[in-house]
């Protein structure tokens, strides 16, 4: 499926191989496979790109909740429960409520077969490895004859084609690490992250400032600890067009007694440095004796 | 309610803010600036409505969060006025000394919403950071209510009243059956619209998800918990587990009108002392709609 050639044919989403399914007009599933390229210091999905996972399933709800209207996501939310290993995650997206002016979604990530089974016992329900929510603002269409037209039959599947990573997903997105103290991290604009907008994609928006947080309170505990990041409360403020997007933390508290906290705020270098976006970031150590984590 | 406090003529404007006694004041930009102003705030933290965690419990922090990052909003669009839709916090200290100072700054005005962000620091304790919020509005004509303020605004604190209840008596919240907590709609708790206070949804989120976390069975520190919901319909035992609220979200879906309201929590799974619960709030008395859905990340402390 493409929104108006979107996407490219070289895309992020398609390194990620996503595979997504809209089985009715309120519920939309989206998983990946889990690789090396995507996980963090605990082994884990990147809470990056869980954040990526759920914004487009709540991007496949919403489109077709909302047409023939299109949306642009204002918040995200999510919380890591437990490391997700996969082999496969997929996020799981319904439709909370519906406004006149925003849409609210919540998705919940399982972990879960190549085909989309769940994983474990047969006694026991799928438990999730992550939960999200989204609110969409909704962007009135002004000539509803131009919008896309979706196909009524459900359940409706597309996958994202890629060649997948030789890298990690960082590195595939050309993010480079400034200043590890001060959370100055740099991502580059151009159509490999773009959204349907023309935009960085929110995921991606996402993943740059779990990078930098993670950089940001690493550097302030010191001592080689690595911090991965579990709680990301995205405020999407602005577009980030132009680029570089930067990133700038302040650590809230370096994690003392286990978990740490930062606040990272990305801007669009190009555009005259305008605030884009705020990120409140949760993160624990790893690497630490677990009684150390109490 | 058995204080008699559903009785009280109240200032809805006011009410819920003034029992965590929190001061507000208006920051005008400069002269010649064309921005929006900033608002400040201090709230004391007072002994009882400390928590678990030693400081000022999170639902009574995010009440004032929700007080000051709501007017700041409403100050920025009038004469319009707006309502809260979400309130997303990290928490980065649960033990305070107090008082607490605040700070917000509109991030971004749009023609239907706006988008506030809040700091508290621990004035207390040399400034130490305390949490990070921000809190999103949408934008609404204000009808006929009244919103006449002196500018700058400012709001002094008030002072304490020694025979205060607790936040679970002030707020009306009751152990319900199983994973359930419920909060009556007493009038002192509604918002000038006349719905539930945000403040008191997220007090409500704050005993709920402790109270379902505590019912967990115990657990090794560093184990691991899959999402349970508690389906046996018996009261939580007496808590053992001493846990605090922390890192919240939540989202105000619909106004809570007619109440009782239940707080209905699904514990998704824990971790090195750490769980997220869900926390659905439904007004009981409007078809059991869902108005407030939250994430609370609970902490064993």
């Amino acid at each position: 499926m493409t929104f108006g050639g979107f996407p490219p044919a070289r895309q992020l989403l398609g390194d990620l191989g996503m595979v997504a399914e809209v089985a009715s007009d309120s519920e939309a599933r989206v998983r990946t496979r889990v690789t090396p390229h995507i996980t963090a210091a605990d082994g884990g999905v990147r809470a990056g790109v869980l954040a990526t996972l759920v914004d487009i399933v709540g991007g496949a709800v919403a489109a077709r909740v909302l047409q023939p209207d299109w949306m642009a996501t204002a918040d995200l939310t999510l919380q890591v429960v437990r490391p997700a290993v996969g082999p496969w995650v997929e996020a799981r997206g319904t439709v909370l409520r519906r406004g006149r002016t925003t849409l609210v979604i919540e998705a919940l990530v399982f972990e879960v077969t190549e085909d989309g089974s769940d994983l474990g016992g047969a006694h026991e329900g799928p438990t999730p490895v992550a939960w999200a929510t989204m609110t969409f603002a909704v962007l009135k269409t002004k000539n509803p004859a131009s919008s896309i037209q979706m196909a009524s039959d459900f359940p409706i599947r597309w996958a994202f084609n890629g060649d997948g990573f030789d890298t990690s997903i960082t590195d595939a997105v050309a993010m480079s690490v400034v200043d590890a103290a001060g959370g100055r991290v740099s991502l580059p604009v151009g159509e490999y992250v773009f959204n349907s907008f023309g935009a960085v994609q929110g995921g991606v928006i996402a993943l740059l400032a779990e990078v930098a947080a993670a950089e940001a309170l690493g550097a302030a505990r010191g001592s080689g600890i690595s911090m991965v990041v579990t709680d990301l409360q995205v405020s999407y403020l602005a577009l980030g067009r132009v680029g570089p997007i930067v990133t700038r933390a302040t650590v809230l508290d370096a994690g003392g007694e286990g978990s740490g906290s930062a606040v990272v705020e990305l801007l669009d270098e190009g555009a005259g440095g305008r605030l884009t976006t705020v990120v409140n970031v949760g993160a624990t150590p790893v690497g630490v004796p677990a009684a150390a984590v109490s | 309610m058995s204080d008699g406090l559903q009785d009280r003529t109240v200032d809805r404007r006011r009410h819920v803010s003034e029992y965590f006694r929190l001061e507000r004041w208006e920051i005008p930009p400069a002269p010649g600036v064309d921005a929006p102003s900033e608002l400040g705030g201090r709230a004391p933290v007072d002994a009882h409505q400390r928590g678990p965690g030693g400081g000022l419990r999170t639902g009574g922090l995010l009440t004032s969060v929700d007080s000051l990052g709501g007017f700041l909003c409403g100050l920025a669009v009038q004469p319009e006025w707006i309502v809260t839709t979400s309130m997303m916090a990290t928490i980065s200290q649960l033990k305070h000394r107090g008082p607490l100072r605040l700070h917000g700054r509109v991030l971004r005005r749009g023609r239907n919403s706006v988008v506030a962000g809040l700091d508290v620091v621990d004035e207390g304790n040399g400034d130490l950071p305390v949490a990070a919020a921000t809190v999103a509005c949408a934008v609404l004509d204000p009808g006929a209510m009244v919103l006449e303020f002196e500018r700058p605004f400012t709001t002094p604190m008030v002072p304490l009243n020694p025979d205060a209840p607790a936040p679970e008596v002030f707020f009306c919240i009751e152990p319900g059956v199983g994973p359930v907590t419920r909060l009556e709609l007493a009038g002192h708790l509604r918002n000038p619209w006349g719905i539930l206070h945000g403040g008191a949804a997220a007090v409500l989120a704050d005993v709920a998800a402790c109270r379902a976390v505590q019912a967990e069975p115990a657990r090794a520190n560093g184990g691991v918990t899959g999402a349970r919901v508690a389906r046996a319909p018996e009261r939580i035992r007496e808590p053992t587990r001493k846990v605090a609220a922390s890192d919240t979200v939540l989202h105000y879906l619909r106004p809570a009108r007619v109440g009782p309201v239940e707080a209905r929590c699904q514990v998704l799974g824990s971790r090195a002392g750490r769980a997220v619960v869900r926390v659905a709030i439904h007004d009981v008395g409007a078809e059991d709609r869902l108005v407030t859905l939250a994430s609370v990340v609970v902490l064993d402390v």
